[in-house]
């Protein structure tokens, strides 16, 4: 495992030279008045004056050569649009930490109330949690986010008398942010939790366990809760790091200065090295997130395997 | 695990009755509390272009000059200045004793004239990209070649500090209207060694500027808030009122605004024209809504005298519609713009209606406005809609039309930016107002989408457009700024307006070979003494692009409706630059003004102003 | 014994009978394989699929959703054509020639009109009708290119680093790029939205196959499969796809409405379709400024509740169906 893991991560590497190649020519095909807030006010000799200096009037092959330069250099550059001259590592360092602490704690919540649920459901299946879960997933599900996100804040900011607006200084700012953001989690997990779970009950060797007189609640720990929970352990690292990222609805309702949003911003304000950096990150992330999902269904399951063993295809 | 839960719950309800105690409230008399939705990039004042970021220079870092509510010139950091005899050099004689302070007011230097020169060199300078950099070069002598290197000696460059106090600027040609620029960011100082020290990072936030105006940005948290906070060291300290102005962050703003405003929390929010009705029709609200002031700036319909669109839309069918002055004229008068404007304006949007190209309050001739002068004083007093009169042109065009080839019905392209808000439901009425008054026999618009980013180059540049509501804002306080859309190219096929090419035009040829409208224009640009000659010159340029359909005029541009404690009417008023972002001299008023005491005020400013400005020019 | 004997004797005799009337040259020939003969051995008339049905078939609930979706897909596709129905763009005026604004519902407009005087009720119909079209389009790219991707990714351990590697490019690209690039050279429409959507939907989808696949591919029976020689077609087609059948049931029934919600988040962000094409996402976002305002709310809800009625039935629907198609609960 461990020398699949290396062989995959020295891999990422030319993968992550692709992807930033790849969205470092798209960007190039970005019209050239969305560099500039206020093109139309702007004459020729300005307009040539700017994208002469942030490099962009080279050839392609050039500027590419120019950036991974930069790059092993060390440096992921200077904002152009978002906030110029600032160093990108700056903005993100200042904005990254709030998402990931709210991330982080309503993933906890998440997880602490989501599995549960599921786990409920399938034990109960057409019972009171079966129907409460259902009745909730339907909601979290069907109500649009931007819809539900904003009822919850206009009415329980009133109702519980806390402050519309996040500051992160004032804990109690930070409970309907979290809890807002853990819903869909919630729904998700109970949902997915639910389902394997109801498919590994109906195995023959659940029946055979009950047959033999193995009480239900080790069934549920140590066969159908472990056997269910591999296939969603997958996507935990990943969704784990991709916290970073933050969530735009939350953060723009709430004034929470972090990440959410930032990519979709800094794409539309064209900020060109903002997004090289920010689509760096996160590939780099969201790579490593893959195979750390691989290497947990790995533990969690030593039947499944990535390396060649003799016979497989 | 039913256990866990309700612990998890009890839990959750617990935090949610603590949280209750924790409202605070702080409200006072002399703080102004609103929202943002767009965090600045830059607060480098000498680089931006964009009016919200030169707010932070408007009310941070003082000018030459500054206007009163009434725009009246006013000394600033000139006490006094007078102008050379060719009318080319200026020359301005500063206050003494002025201090530039850090963000925690701490003083750091004296404001002197060398400042005005290095903010210059810094502006002139093409590196940092300057978006206001057109705006200093358009006058100021050599100054264009020094941004293009044609010349590298600064020294040239027609801005000069004589000694400490006194400074000159000499300029390409007379410029009648060189005042009304210096309020502009691009003629604000700058210490040079701050500049020097700060470098690139000059601006970039709170603690990377040099303040010498009313306030101090004490704290600048992006995405979280900025706090103003009066300078005390300022030199005209006793003209402000407002201690305090603190912004906060929220991208929700138009949403989330009225709900804070009932709960306290701001002083100011807009009222979206959807919740409107709603504001209005409630006891508690009505009296607190007013519109918000129209600014100096313009929007009308470009008819596309150089159709580039896609062959599916008939460009060439639209090109012999367009050179045919009935058709044009039966959309000038077949357009209910009154219809049209109650899409972002449904309560009074006949006070939005704008029937020149240029708005009103840009300049005055000892008086009276610049919209009621010469040619343009009918225009104004007319409405352009008259349907009879359009279906006449509409037949009459039908027969010459016909004769000369065209189908119908005539295919008009009207593109529209979808992340405009209300754009599009306005092509939709203007599209089926219209085709209903004209026919649908006749003329077939196509509203369509454009991209949302890049849409001006890909769509009014590019002219993939038959007609199209376009905007325009003045750049200086003269006329002529509104003629610059329109501006024929010279012979290289440069330097003209790109908004609908009125020199592609059939026909309309003066006897020496020229455009009328190009020879309208040249003589008015010529009269650079006299200002009544010259006004009315561009008036009679004006009246023809209206008169012949070239443009439709259109409308004001507003914020719509809002709920404030600022008072609309005792701002420093300049019909351009940032003169109206300046909290000097305010004051907050103790509640909202609701709709009648805002047209009562409006009604009493307009009557001050006239009064004001004819005692100044005397 | 005496009976045994007796009886053997009787079919003896019987053999030799038959014998009698056979040629020499085939009484020691060997029997041809006959399948259908051998297949005969393990014959019942289980069917699968018409299992699933009938089990999907008992539940009440999700079968008169479906029949509620069957229903509202038809009429938002015919609703147009009815008669005394309204265009969905055309604005209504009142005597006085201006706009019928906001006017709450009514026996005229049933659901009201909106700020310039729609009728809201073709509005939501229209809206309906393009974010199921966007919905299933979607989802269908997404089911075609996702399970053979994601079977071909999870199954064929050779390609496992190819795809891996391809997963991680695509899916690092992020769609607004793609979405302003499209809409900026093809304007912004339905169809660029489904395309832009298509190119980068598929990959979850994909991903989820090949974990599932992966979880079982070395399971003792896909082992012995192989090692008896079954051609890898015949695996995945026959071992290992039924085995997914109910969770990709479960994704594709929750495909439309992440494809619809997806919709209202790029509207959200500006690059969703313009309101001259009315739909669910661009309705929703128009309604979301009017929530705090009690009278003009209706305006968000009905075109959420539309929203809301399509996903509640896709999600109810997909999950008794994935019940259903659980062999285990065919009995």
């Amino acid at each position: 495992m461990l020398k699949y893991a290396a062989k995959r991560l020295i891999q990422s590497l030319v993968t992550l030279v692709i992807i930033i190649t790849i969205v470092f020519s798209l960007l190039r095909l970005m019209p050239v008045e969305g560099y500039f807030q206020n093109f139309d006010k702007l004459d020729k000799n300005q307009i040539h004056a700017a994208l002469l200096s942030m490099g962009l009037l080279d050839p392609l092959p050039v500027q590419l050569k120019n950036f991974f330069v930069q790059l092993l250099h060390g440096s992921l550059g200077n904002s152009l649009i978002y906030r110029p001259n600032v160093p990108v590592l700056d903005i993100i360092a200042d904005k990254a930490p709030v998402s990931i602490f709210m991330g982080l704690a309503s993933m906890a919540i998440a997880l602490l109330l989501g599995l549960p649920l599921g786990t409920a459901m399938a034990r109960s299946k057409a019972k009171f949690w079966d129907k409460f879960g259902t009745a909730f997933i339907v909601f979290v599900t069907a109500v649009p986010a931007a819809v539900y996100y904003l009822l919850i804040q206009v009415y329980f900011t009133d109702w519980l008398g806390l402050p519309i607006l996040f500051s992160e200084s004032d804990p109690v700012s930070w409970i309907l942010p979290t809890v807002s953001l853990s819903l869909g989690n919630i729904a998700y997990y109970a949902m997915w939790l639910r389902r394997y779970m109801v498919d590994e009950l109906n195995k023959d060797y659940i029946r055979l366990a009950r047959a033999k007189g193995v009480d239900s609640k080790t069934i549920m720990k140590k066969h159908v809760f472990r056997n269910a929970f591999v296939p969603m352990v997958q996507y935990l690292p990943t969704s784990l790091l991709y916290t970073i990222a933050g969530s735009i609805y939350i953060e723009s309702l709430y004034s929470v200065p972090g990440m959410g949003g930032l990519l979709v911003n800094v794409i539309q304000r064209q900020d060109n090295n903002m997004v090289q950096a920010l689509v760096l990150i996160y590939s780099a992330i969201g790579i490593v997130g893959l195979l750390f999902g691989d290497i947990l269904m790995n533990l969690m399951d030593p039947r499944i395997s990535f390396e060649k063993k003799g016979g497989a295809r | 695990m039913k256990r866990f839960l309700s612990i998890l719950l009890c839990a959750a309800m617990l935090l949610g009755t603590l949280a209750g105690c924790g409202k605070k409230s702080t409200d006072s008399a002399d703080s102004f509390r609103k929202l943002y939705s767009s965090e600045f990039t830059t607060m480098n004042y000498l680089t931006t272009g964009t009016q919200a970021e030169q707010a932070v220079a408007a009310n941070c870092v003082d000018g030459l000059i500054e206007y009163d509510k009434y725009g009246v010139a006013q000394p600033g950091l000139a006490e006094k200045w007078e102008t050379s005899a060719d009318k080319l050099t200026w020359t301005f004689h500063l206050r003494k004793g002025v201090k530039w302070v850090d963000y925690k007011g701490k003083e750091v230097a004296e404001v002197k004239a060398q400042d005005f020169v290095d903010a210059a060199k810094y502006l002139l300078d093409s590196a940092n990209k300057s978006e206001t950099a057109n705006i200093f070069y358009s006058v100021v002598k050599n100054a264009e070649d020094y941004y293009n290197k044609k010349i590298t000696d600064f020294s040239q460059v027609g801005v000069k500090a004589v000694d400490d106090y006194t400074l000159t600027y000499t300029l390409n040609k007379p410029t009648p209207y060189f005042l009304s620029m210096l309020v502009y960011v691009c003629f604000l100082p700058a210490n040079g060694d701050f500049l020097k020290q700060k470098g690139a990072g000059f601006g970039t936030d709170n603690t990377s500027l040099l303040y010498n105006g009313a306030y101090i940005l004490s704290t600048f948290e992006p995405q979280i808030s900025h706090v103003f906070t009066k300078n005390n060291a300022y030199w005209d300290k006793d003209k402000v009122y407002i201690n305090k102005i603190t912004e906060t962050y929220n991208k929700e703003m138009n949403t989330l605004g009225p709900e804070m405003y009932k709960r306290g929390e701001i002083d100011k929010t807009f009222i979206s024209s959807d919740i409107l009705d709603d504001w209005l029709k409630n006891a508690d609200t009505k009296n607190l809504v007013s519109p918000s002031r129209s600014q100096c700036y313009s929007y009308f319909f470009c008819l596309n005298f150089d159709p580039k669109f896609d062959a599916k839309y008939e460009p060439d069918n639209w090109k012999k519609a367009v050179n045919n002055e009935s058709f044009r004229l039966s959309l000038l008068c077949g357009l209910d713009r009154v219809k049209a404007l109650s899409v972002s304006e449904p309560i009074n949007p006949k006070s939005q209606l704008l029937n020149t190209v240029t708005p009103p309050d840009l300049v005055d001739l000892n008086g009276t406005d610049y919209t009621n002068i010469g040619d343009l004083k009918a225009i104004t007093a007319r409405d352009s809609y008259q349907a009879d009169k359009a279906k006449q042109y509409a037949e009459k065009a039908k027969a010459e039309l016909k004769a000369a080839g065209a189908t119908f019905p005539v295919k008009i392209l009207m593109p529209y930016n979808p992340s405009t808000a209300n754009w599009d439901k306005e092509c939709q009425v203007i599209e089926q107002q219209l085709e209903n008054t004209l026919g649908k026999d006749y003329i077939d618009i196509v509203p369509e989408a454009g991209p949302s980013t890049g849409f001006l180059s890909a769509v009014r540049r590019s002219g993939k457009y038959a007609v199209m509501k376009c905007n325009f804002g003045p750049d200086y306080a003269d006329p002529q700024t509104f003629a610059d859309p329109f501006q024929p190219n010279d012979a290289n096929g440069e330097g003209g307006g790109s908004y609908n090419k009125p020199e592609k035009v059939q026909g309309y040829t003066e006897s020496n070979g020229e455009k009328t409208y190009s020879t309208l224009l040249k003589a008015a640009e010529a009269q650079s003494t006299d200002l009544s000659a010259r006004y009315n010159a561009f008036a009679k340029a004006e009246a023809f692009l209206i008169n012949h359909a070239f443009v439709i005029p259109y409308g004001l541009n507003t914020d719509g409706y809002q709920v404030t404690k600022r008072n609309e009417f005792d701002y420093q008023y300049a019909p351009f630059g940032v003169s109206i972002l300046r909290y000097k001299g305010q004051h907050l008023l103790a509640k909202p003004m609701s709709m009648d005491e805002y047209y009562a005020a409006e009604k009493k400013w307009k009557a001050e102003r006239a009064e004001a400005l004819a005692k100044a020019k005397s | 014994m005496a009976l045994r004997h007796k009886k053997t004797a009787a079919v003896e005799e019987s053999i030799n009978e038959s014998f009698k009337n056979l040629p020499d040259d085939e009484l020691f020939t060997f029997a041809g394989f006959d399948e259908a003969a051998a297949e005969k051995t393990g014959y019942s008339d289980y069917s699968y699929w018409r299992s699933t049905f009938q089990v999907f078939l008992k539940d009440r609930v999700a079968v008169s959703l479906l029949i509620l979706i069957g229903i509202i897909l038809l009429f938002a596709f015919l609703q147009p054509h009815l008669p005394g129905q309204r265009s969905a763009t055309q604005i209504y005026n009142d005597a006085s020639g201006m706009q019928i604004r906001n006017l709450p519902p009514n026996a005229e407009f049933w659901f009201g009109t909106n700020s310039i005087g729609q009728d809201l009720w073709s509005r939501v119909w229209s809206g309906t009708r393009t974010s199921l079209l966007i919905g299933f389009a979607v989802a269908l790219s997404e089911a075609v290119l996702g399970i053979l991707m994601g079977v071909l990714w999870g199954y064929i351990r050779r390609l496992d680093r190819l795809f891996t590697e391809i997963y991680n490019v695509l899916d690092n690209i992020p769609q607004t790029i793609i979405l302003i690039l499209f809409s900026y050279i093809m304007r912004p429409s339905v169809s660029t939205l489904i395309i832009a959507m298509c190119l980068t939907g598929w990959l979850d989808m994909a991903r989820f196959i090949r974990n599932q696949i992966l979880i079982i591919r070395d399971r003792d029976y896909n082992l012995a499969s192989r090692c008896l020689g079954t051609p890898s077609r015949r695996i995945i087609l026959r071992n290992l796809l039924p085995y997914l059948v109910s969770v990709i049931m479960l994704r594709m029934a929750l495909a439309i409405p992440a494809a619809i919600g997806n919709e209202v988040f790029l509207t959200y962000i500006g690059l969703g379709l313009p309101v001259s094409i009315p739909s669910l996402g661009n309705l929703i976002n128009e309604g979301r400024v009017l929530m705090t305002s009690a009278a003009l709310r209706y305006q968000l809800f009905f075109p959420a509740i539309a929203l809301s009625v399509v996903t509640i039935s896709f999600y109810i629907i997909g999950n008794a169906f994935a019940d259903a198609s659980d062999p285990k609960n065919h009995i």
